[in-house]
């Protein structure tokens, strides 16, 4: 059985992976997000359906113009019907200044469709290509071992017992999901692409979550 | 834009670096993970904080512009329930994935668990706290 990576080559490791995954999608990522979106799949779906006939941002502002000129009767052939109207022609056709002329300009921020979440398939693809990812690094390097229990570790820490440590597991892992999607992220999401942006919010979900674990861990190792 | 290819493409390939790099650093080993969280071995920690580091400074050098994100209310309380599961099952919501395809096979109880976690969060939100969590990316 060969050992774990040093820190530094599993440092490297986890920052190529966020990077590159930023470089690649000029988004973050966040395996938490991934499986709310794969449990939901069905409401994710009926919103990307909707969201599919609004893809196009020029087409849907065009329309809304249009539908809003048609409204208000400023379009040529919409005023009344003597073909009098109150506006002075040249001012049809020529785009007029809006208020969003002051917003900062496309390249400068994100347009709304590189902020519509990503397609539920690529979230499937990634909770998938993680599982193909722990397999082959754990038969590469020997480790795999189909087994009942969590080892020794588990064992020595928290319980021997099987029944306990079914009921144990399931109780972690229904505070990991509620406690994640609770917090908005994980340890990839707050804690690798968050802290990585420096946001606040992920600064101090991953100074709560890890003071946490260690706190429960101390317990676990010293009280209980 | 990146194209809807891009980012399956990218996704396969952060999944699979993702659950290589995770399965050999140590995190789905649970006395592995005890360690680091009781400080007697510091060098999953320092995989971690490392990790931040680097990405910190590529970040401010390619100049990755910042995602919104704002500390609402279910920010601390989530925060604390998700630090006393993963100390208690081992797993954070990528970790029982590589767990399981390590062969821990209890593993799949905390899948499972996750996935009543995260329908709980869905439908409490809805009806009670009505929180705009936002999201960590996606």
């Amino acid at each position: 059985m060969s050992t774990y990576w040093p820190w530094w080559a599993g440092a490297a490791g986890l920052a190529l992976v966020t990077i590159t995954y930023t470089l690649l999608t000029d988004r973050s990522f966040g395996v938490s997000s991934a499986w709310d979106r794969v449990l939901h799949w069905r409401s994710e779906r009926r919103i990307e359906r909707m969201d599919e006939e609004f893809a196009d941002d020029r087409a849907l502002a065009d329309a809304l113009a249009a539908a809003t000129a048609e409204h208000f009767g400023t379009r040529p052939g919409s005023g009344s019907g003597s073909g009098v109207t109150t506006s002075p022609p040249v001012a049809y056709g020529k785009p007029q200044p809006l208020e969003s002329d002051s917003e900062p300009t496309p390249s400068e921020s994100p347009s709304a469709a590189s902020l519509r979440p990503v397609p539920l398939v690529t979230q499937a693809a990634l909770l998938v290509s993680i599982f193909l990812g722990g397999l082959i690094a754990a038969v590469a390097s020997g480790r795999f071992q189909l087994r009942f229990d969590m080892g020794p570790g588990f064992k020595d820490l928290v319980t021997a017992d099987p029944a306990a440590m079914i009921g144990l597991l399931f109780l972690g892992g229904v505070l990991v999901g509620f406690g994640t999607r609770l917090a908005g992220g994980c340890s990839s999401g707050h804690g690798l692409s968050g802290c990585g942006r420096l946001r606040p919010v992920s600064i101090v979900a991953t100074a709560v979550f890890f003071g946490t674990a260690v706190a429960v861990s101390f317990l676990l190792w010293k009280v209980i | 834009m990146r194209t809807r290819g891009t980012i399956l493409l990218a996704n396969i390939i952060t999944g699979l670096a993702l659950g290589f790099t995770v399965t050999n650093i140590g995190f789905g080993d649970y006395a592995e993970l005890n360690r680091m969280f009781t400080f007697q071995d510091l060098r999953m920690f320092f995989s971690f904080a490392g990790a931040v580091g680097i990405i910190v400074c590529v970040f401010a050098l390619l100049r990755v512009r910042r995602t919104p994100g704002r500390i609402h209310a279910g920010v601390i309380p989530g925060a604390v329930l998700f630090g006393t599961g993963w100390a208690i099952s081992g797993g954070c919501p990528a970790i029982p994935i590589v767990q399981v395809a390590s062969g821990y096979l209890p593993a799949l109880v905390t899948l499972v668990g996750v996935a009543v976690g995260i329908g709980l969060c869905r439908w409490a939100n809805a009806r009670y706290f009505h929180l705009d969590r936002g999201s960590c990316g996606l």
